[in-house]
């Protein structure tokens, strides 16, 4: 049965705004071969349109994201059905330094309880206040402070009177306890109150301690991030010290795409908030869509690593923003059935829809894969795409990561140490293969974690790094 | 002025007062209760309001989802409510269930995400039976809904009851949230339908909304049925997102001691609005039920244990508590002063009664005397000349006697009104007080008192009024050989201490009793006051003697004598700061 794409998702990312820049265009090419003065006249105005908008209307030709689809290998042994990886590669370009930048909607929740007064919340301060002097005047920033309740320090606004905000934080004092919930519900508000603009919208979430007033389990809260995702808004999260609920932060910002720092000094903060604001501030594309769709006799098996949705032959992912000059990708396990040898075929195609940070116009990339089938062994060994298996492997170790962190939660820490150290010896068996630097490094990385878990168990420092670990490499946090 | 009377004096005072005291605060812990009272019915109202306005919000919302449900494109329904989940904060889960059939999504099947695998567990039992949902299911007409969601729908959107002022103002933010949910229920999904073409279904249908609990937990699902399949398309509410609106436009409190709070089916506080903060555990004063919309959720009000009188009574009742302790303070505080001055008065009184009866006493005494020895003299009836002698000895004695009390009478009406005159002159100290003891000495003998002087020959200058000082030394010898005879011994001694000069008389007499040692100097005071005392004298001589010392810028003090006895210490200036002597 032939392949098709499905055209109806095409024609329902087309907006008005796509289809009467479309006709605009048409026009434009009618009048470059006119002759009369009128004419001359439509064209300059034609002309000064096309320079001004020419920059979106040349992204259908360049498009700011680019979509590979890849698979773990190109050539498949003839014989049974075989289960291989997809992966779908979407690279931002990162945009001249010169260039104009969406605008941003900041808000941070900051803890004010009891256990954060002191250095912490000191230093917390300081960190918001050089977040907010690396926004411009066209950007927003909110800040809202919770203890059992819940404050609007810094109501949404221009950062216009710097002077007076730094002011009010400054004057923000500790004390009760963590209504996390109604921090970033607050939050989430403060952000809405500008949501209908252009604006990049992010809230970080910055806590040292255990939520305890309002709703405070990490499902309730990851809803409540996959909720925020649903508006554009995404939380970012800072867990401060050994004593933060890190299953909670990470699911938060997990479900709503947005990035999670582990600091056990609070004296890095700057430092965190410094990295977030650079990719607060480098968003190329927002609202990204991925469908992928497969032949009728393909059999989409699991998404590794990140959340989505398969219903039938077709998968489909949403990530909220990506970053200048990042990389993020999907991969996708499917299974194959056997074919003819030097049977070429289409095994994968991906239509990626997203909204373009600067000019806010829904644009479309995508991008397909074929495989063909072999006898010949080493035409399948040389097939072996080995970014595809690198990017697997790394995922497969933060799976890893969360399991041990499951085994050593049921009490059963040797378990989790051995997952580890399993999780590790792949890592390097298939980095000597490859001969592949970051490979390696991440199988020493892990090694030492299994040994750690093995010996002393599974510290809360241990827990909240491998939990953290595990959520930058799904999330391709550092992937630039 | 008798113990019995103050007694009698002080409870005519203070029963009264403490009466009304005690009627003020029986009165002032009434108008608290009262007030506390009006301040829980007020708590009441405010929380029934916010409870109606929740309710309204949750309505709207589920009115709005539904009403979307029920323009579902018959086309690819089930791609269309995926679409409208993913764009929608407010749904969690959506579904297409056929009574008798099953769910026909989701499936439980591979390709299912752990959320809806989730949701069909949670569910399992509710879809496996149809008459939980409907109780007659004749297609077309309406369907009554099940038995564990039966809601009125009120016409939307509909405002609660009118509520005082205060109360509109205060839950204005909340209606605001239900707008801002109302456009996130209303949203997407009639776009959706629209791109999606034709086939919206405008056939009478049924809905109705269903609370369910599962593993404890509220969840919320609402359903529309359509007659023309009998297929029932469904969303289950994300209350996360409910949640975090209803958190975020929550009333403020604005009572001190006052906590509205949002708590769940669980008990757990969701939300809570001013200080303190709730404890665990912790009793509501009040609580207002969030049924049928959110079963067993409430709006409940808890008031600070430690501050008891919350709210708009607490300023009125620490006023008058104040005012209340300022009227018991004033009373007492002028009835003490009152008993002081009429203790004075009295006092005053009694020693001019006693002063009056001793001066009687001390002039008839020797006026008797100087009247039965001049009778006798007179009718010449005495004819031995020694015993004339002794007589007439007698009369001048007596006479001076008289004449020193009458001086003392009159420099005490002097010092008194301030009318006494000093003339100072040039003396030796030593060379008069040698004078003074000499003029005495036979005196003291014979009241049988050895005396002893220390008196140093050298000469010791100062500036004096030698008649006043003189008196001083009479009252004080006096007072010897009246009290202190039975030591029979009167040492003088003056020496120069500390630049001034001192005088020590001293007797080994009874001495002053404890008690009365610094009264001694008080006018009229005597140790012993009766008139029957054999000791004459009317309390004069030493009050006298002091000012008249302290007037010379010396002093008069009493120091109980080593060995038993009194000691007298005069000190007197000498002549190097005798300009500051009083003229």
């Amino acid at each position: 049965m032939p392949f098709h794409f499905d055209r109806r998702v095409e024609s329902n990312d087309l907006s008005w705004k796509e289809k009467g820049r479309f006709t605009m265009k048409k026009a434009n090419s009618g009048n470059r071969v006119s002759a009369n003065s009128a004419e001359g006249v439509v064209l300059i105005v034609l002309l000064v349109l096309w320079f001004l908008l020419g920059p979106a209307a040349a992204d259908d030709s360049n498009p700011r994201v680019k979509c590979r689809v890849e698979t773990d290998r190109s050539v498949l042994a003839v014989g049974s059905p075989r289960t291989i990886v997809v992966k779908v590669t979407l690279d931002a370009e990162k945009p001249p330094k010169t260039a104009r930048r969406p605008p941003v909607n900041l808000a941070i929740a900051l803890d004010r309880s009891g256990s954060m007064t002191g250095e912490k919340l000191a230093k917390a301060k300081e960190a918001a206040i050089e977040a907010l002097g690396r926004l411009g005047s066209s950007d927003v920033f909110s800040l809202v402070a919770y203890d059992h309740t819940v404050t609007t320090v810094v109501p949404a606004q221009r950062v216009g009177d710097a002077y007076g905000i730094r002011a009010k934080i400054r004057d923000i004092h500790g004390g009760g306890n963590t209504a996390l919930f109604g921090g970033v519900s607050q939050s989430a508000s403060e952000v809405r109150k500008h949501l209908d603009g252009e604006f990049v919208n992010r809230i970080i979430l910055l806590s040292d301690g255990l939520a305890n007033v309002g709703p405070s389990s990490p499902e309730e809260l990851g809803r409540l991030g996959a909720a925020l995702i649903k508006e554009g808004i995404s939380v970012t999260t800072v867990g401060v010290g050994l004593d933060y609920n890190e299953d909670l932060m990470t699911r938060l910002s997990r479900n709503s795409d947005g990035n999670s720092y582990f600091v056990e000094s609070s004296r890095d903060l700057a430092r965190i908030f410094n990295a977030e604001l650079g990719d607060v501030l480098s968003v190329v594309a927002q609202k990204v869509h991925i469908i992928v769709e497969f032949p009728e006799d393909v059999r989409p098996v699991s998404i590794i690593g990140r959340d989505g949705r398969i219903r039938d032959r077709k998968v489909e992912l949403s990530m909220n923003q990506l970053y200048g000059g990042q990389e993020k990708y999907a991969l996708i396990e499917i299974e194959v059935p056997s074919g003819k040898v030097a049977d070429r075929r289409d095994i994968a195609a991906a239509v990626v829809t997203y909204t373009d940070a600067v000019s806010q116009r829904r644009s479309k990339t995508g991008g397909s894969a074929t495989i063909r089938f072999s006898k010949d062994r080493s035409d399948v060994e040389k097939s072996v795409n080995v970014d595809v298996q690198k990017a697997y492997e790394l995922t497969l170790s933060a799976i890893a990561q969360e399991d041990a962190v499951a085994l050593a939660d049921k009490g059963r820490d040797k378990e989790a140490g051995e997952a580890l150290r399993r999780s590790a010896e792949r890592l390097k068996e298939v980095g000597r293969r490859y001969r592949d630097e970051k490979l390696l490094i991440r199988a020493k990385e892990t090694a030492e974690q299994a040994t750690q878990v093995s010996s002393q168990g599974m510290t809360g420092k241990a827990r909240k790094s491998l939990k953290t670990d595990s959520h930058q490499t799904r999330q391709q946090q550092y992937s630039r | 002025m008798k113990k019995r009377s103050i007694i009698l004096y002080w409870l005519i005072l203070i029963v009264p007062s403490l009466v009304i005291a005690a009627g003020g605060i029986v009165l002032l812990r009434g108008e608290g209760e009262r007030l506390a009272q009006v301040e829980r019915s007020s708590a009441r109202d405010r929380a029934r309001a916010i409870a109606e306005t929740v309710q309204v919000t949750v309505e709207a919302v589920e009115h709005d989802l539904s009403a979307a449900l029920m323009r579902i494109p018959s086309q690819s329904p089930i791609d269309a409510l995926l679409d409208w989940k993913d764009a929608n904060p407010l749904i969690r889960n959506v579904f297409v269930w056929k009574p008798k059939t099953g769910l026909l999504y989701p499936r439980n099947e591979d390709s299912a995400t752990p959320e809806e695998r989730r949701f069909i567990a949670r569910y399992q039992s509710l879809f496996s039976d149809s008459g939980r949902w409907f109780t007659d299911s004749a297609g077309g007409g309406e369907i009554p809904e099940s038995g564990l969601a039966r809601r009125q729908r009120r016409d939307m959107p509909g405002e609660p009851e009118m509520q005082p002022q205060s109360m509109v103002m205060d839950i204005r933010s909340l209606r605001s949230g239900r707008r801002q949910l109302q456009q996130l229920a209303q949203s997407k999904f009639k776009t959706d339908s629209e791109d999606h073409g034709a086939g919206t279904v405008s056939e009478p249908s049924s809905e109705g909304w269903i609370p369910w609990f599962s593993d404890n937990k509220l969840h919320i699902i609402g359903w529309v049925r359509k007659p023309k399949d009998d297929v029932v398309y469904g969303v289950e509410l994300e209350l996360v997102t409910l949640l975090s609106q209803l958190v975020v436009d929550f009333p403020k409190s604005a009572a001190k001691g006052m906590v509205y709070a949002l708590v769940d089916d669980g008990g757990r506080i969701i939300h809570q609005a001013g200080e303190p903060q709730v404890k665990p555990g912790e009793k509501s004063e009040v609580a207002v039920s969030l049924a049928p919309h959110l079963p067993h959720w409430q709006i409940a009000v808890y008031m600070d244990d430690r501050n008891p009188l919350v709210g708009a009574g607490q300023g009125f009742v620490i006023l008058s508590g104040l005012l209340l302790g300022i009227f018991l303070i004033a009373v007492v505080t002028g009835g003490t002063l009152l008993t002081r001055q009429a203790y004075r008065n009295w006092l005053d009184a009694q020693q001019k009664s006693s002063f009056v009866s001793n001066v009687s006493h001390e002039l008839k005494t020797p006026l008797t005397s100087i009247r039965m020895y001049a009778e006798l003299l007179d009718e010449d009836r005495i004819k031995d000349p020694e015993k004339k002698k002794r007589y007439l000895q007698v009369i001048v004695s007596e006479s001076e006697r008289l004449g020193r009390l009458v001086n003392n009478v009159l420099d005490f009406s002097r010092l008194e009104q301030g009318r006494m005159k000093y003339h100072l002159e040039e003396m030796d100290v030593s060379g008069f007080v040698r004078g003074i003891i000499e003029l005495h000495r036979v005196r003291i003998q014979a009241a049988g008192m050895t005396l002893t002087e220390e008196i140093p020959e050298e000469r010791i200058p100062a500036r004096a009024d030698r008649d006043a000082l003189k008196q001083v030394l009479i009252n004080i010898i006096d007072n010897a050989i009246k009290y202190a005879s039975d030591g029979g011994e009167l040492t003088v001694t003056v020496e120069v201490r500390d630049g001034q000069c001192e005088i020590n008389l001293m007797d080994r007499g009874p001495g002053v009793p404890e008690g009365h040692r610094k009264r001694i100097f008080e006018k009229f005071h005597r140790v012993d006051d009766s008139l029957t005392t054999p000791r004459p004298g009317v309390g004069l001589g030493l009050p006298i003697a002091r000012r008249i010392l302290r007037d010379h810028g010396g002093d008069l003090i009493h120091r109980p004598r080593s060995g038993g006895g009194s000691c007298f210490i005069i000190t007197v200036p000498l002549r190097r700061s005798g300009a500051s002597l009083i003229q």
